[in-house]
């Protein structure tokens, strides 16, 4: 738990050495908010209300997606990949922890970082130009913040699991690229999962990727009852033992192939 | 008791053949053909704890797979391995805990983060309680110099400074084992010194137990006092530096300047030693060991002729060496 510790604290650290690229992330974030933004007032036109979410929880939307962006890292991450491809991975095997709580604990860092420096400043920045909903009881607060955490927690284990690929094809990549392609897509990330029919969400809810990003969103806007709430976040923690369960099985067999064929 | 002790060792690996051309790759999506590669191929040899062995070989010779095999990060394909009481891949987090290692080519520093950091990092890595480790952070950083650079991102620090970081990343746990590959390798003469010194002082004053390979000759004469000759997966020799220099030190060379009447003149040739340079004044014997000893030599030649100045040079080394890879010097003949 301290090695825990210890590896966010630097990774936050590290994170922050890049001021710049934060700062330029933070600009791009906000621009595509304001984009966004636009086209859903285009699209409701003068309709205040579609499928349950008004054009107010809509623009919210954007704002709140574009500030977990970075910190869920939806656009994917490559580091693990790179560590293995590299062989970079040799070093961290030589060391005696568990791999996956490693990059665990680097994330969650770099997360973190991502939703102090990149979030926070971008949903304040929307309050200033937009009416924007909050959550208004302290339930529903602490409601987001488990979701938050265990949408975090989910989308780090998928991309680790695609990160795994890297064992078995020297070009990983676009095995990542597809996959984060459609974390994007199923996740709600572009419109809220409401929009879409019913079929499709049911197909969507097959997968974790609503757990991801669907699940804070439909908490912070408080568009779930009691029950479906804790059915909400339950759901998350099953997509996140799932998802762990199946990276340790996959780990191990990656690291049989490395130490028997040599990578 | 040995700390390490490796029996009829086999690594193979199978490499994809590419055949040429657009038909050879067409045909390469439906059927691979795959060559066998020994990189290492029946090696045996126990290392006790507190020597310092050298291992080396040319590149490509088996060195790394070796010792890749003896941090558990490959599996052998057959024979037996035992490394402080422990077959390193199938214990590997326990075995790592206390065993150090350094590739010299890879790091285990945070690239963007002060050199502390990173050190710090590994107090908690491997539990180590809070006064040994402050005890041996500062012991190092004295030896090792790491001082003026412990606060620098570790992606501005020069190849030297960053090795000794590593080294003494792989040590603050007192690990009972030390492995090194290339330590030294692109360093400047000042930082190869001032790692070797360190690494004698961890193997006299801690009796850590290190296994070093290395293309770098000076390493080895400077450091051990034995070492293991490698070359196409097998090992040609284990022993005593000093008896590989005599047994296979080749012929010694002996320059002498004539007085400057009798160089052109006299014929100059001596019995056991054959004349290899001959430059006025100047001539080159090369004589070997068996044939005649460096006294005998000079003392036949001052007897007929005048002599202004000599010199004796031993062969090096490096030659020795080169010349047992070139000649197959070590290589049994069965098989």
């Amino acid at each position: 738990m301290r090695l825990f510790f210890e590896l966010f604290k630097r990774a936050f650290q590290r994170a922050l050495t890049y001021r710049a690229a934060s700062i330029a992330g933070l600009m791009t974030n906000f621009f595509f908010g304001l984009l966004r933004a636009a086209v859903i007032m285009a699209l409701y036109g003068s309709r205040t209300d579609v499928s349950g979410i008004s054009i107010q929880d809509a623009i919210t939307f954007t704002g709140i997606t574009q500030a977990i962006l970075s910190f869920l890292n939806i656009f994917g991450s490559y580091d693990v990949m790179n560590s293995v491809s590299s062989g970079e991975i040799a070093t961290d095997l030589l060391k005696p922890y568990s791999y996956f709580a490693f990059w665990m604990a680097r994330d969650f860092g770099n997360a973190i970082n991502q939703l102090l420096l990149r979030g926070l400043p971008l949903i304040l920045t929307y309050a200033v130009f937009f009416h924007i909903t909050l959550p208004n009881t302290l339930a529903q607060w602490l409601a987001l913040a488990v979701a938050l955490m265990l949408a975090w927690a989910v989308s780090f284990s998928w991309r680790f699991l695609v990160n795994l690929s890297a064992f078995w094809s020297p070009e990983a990549r676009g095995i990542g690229r597809l996959a984060f392609g459609l974390t994007m897509f199923l996740s709600g990330f572009m419109m809220p999962l409401r929009f879409f029919p019913d079929w499709f969400v049911a197909l969507c809810n097959l997968t974790p990727f609503p757990s991801i990003i669907n699940t804070v969103i439909e908490v912070y806007l408080g568009v779930l009852g009691g029950p479906e709430l804790i059915r909400a976040l339950l759901s998350q923690a099953f997509w996140l033992v799932l998802l762990f369960v199946i990276c340790q099985l996959v780990m191990r067999a990656g690291v049989r192939k490395l130490v028997i064929q040599g990578g | 008791m040995s700390i390490i002790s490796v029996t009829d060792l086999h690594k193979h690996f199978k490499v994809n053949k590419h055949r040429s051309g657009l038909a050879g790759a067409v045909r390469g999506l439906f059927s691979t053909e795959s060559t066998l590669v020994r990189a290492v191929d029946g090696i045996s040899f126990s290392v006790e704890p507190g020597e310092l062995v050298g291992y080396l070989g040319p590149n490509g010779a088996g060195k790394s797979t070796t010792l890749k095999m003896l941090t558990g990060l490959l599996v052998p394909t057959s024979g037996q391995l035992l490394s402080n009481g422990h077959v390193p891949w199938r214990e590997r987090k326990t075995y790592v805990a206390r065993i150090g290692a350094v590739f010299g080519q890879r790091t285990t520093l945070w690239w963007d983060l002060p050199v502390i950091e990173s050190l710090e990092l590994l107090q908690y890595v491997y539990k180590v309680p809070r006064e040994r480790f402050r005890h041996n952070l500062a012991e190092f950083r004295e030896l090792l110099e790491l001082g003026p650079f412990l606060n620098t991102p570790v992606r501005s620090l020069s190849l030297g400074q960053r090795m000794r970081a590593d080294i003494c990343a792989a040590l603050l746990h007192e690990p009972d084992l030390l492995f090194l590959d290339e330590p030294t390798i692109g360093l400047d003469v000042v930082a190869k010194e001032r790692i070797r010194q360190f690494i004698r002082h961890i193997n006299r004053e801690r009796g850590v137990t290190v296994l070093l390979t290395t293309h770098d000759l000076s390493d080895v004469e400077k450091l051990c006092e034995r070492v293991m000759i490698i070359d196409h997966g097998r090992l040609l020799y284990d022993g005593q530096l000093a008896a590989l220099r005599d047994r296979f030190g080749g012929k010694r060379e002996l320059v002498v300047d004539f007085a400057e009447d009798e160089g052109a003149a006299a014929d100059l040739s001596v019995d056991g030693a054959t004349i290899i340079e001959r430059d006025g004044p100047r001539v080159v014997y090369s004589f070997g060991r068996e044939t005649i000893s460096a006294s005998g030599l000079i003392s036949l030649l001052s007897a007929r002729y005048r002599i202004r100045d000599l010199s004796v040079r031993e062969p090096d080394i490096e030659d020795t060496i080169r010349r047992i890879y070139e000649e197959r010097l070590l290589e049994k003949p069965s098989n």
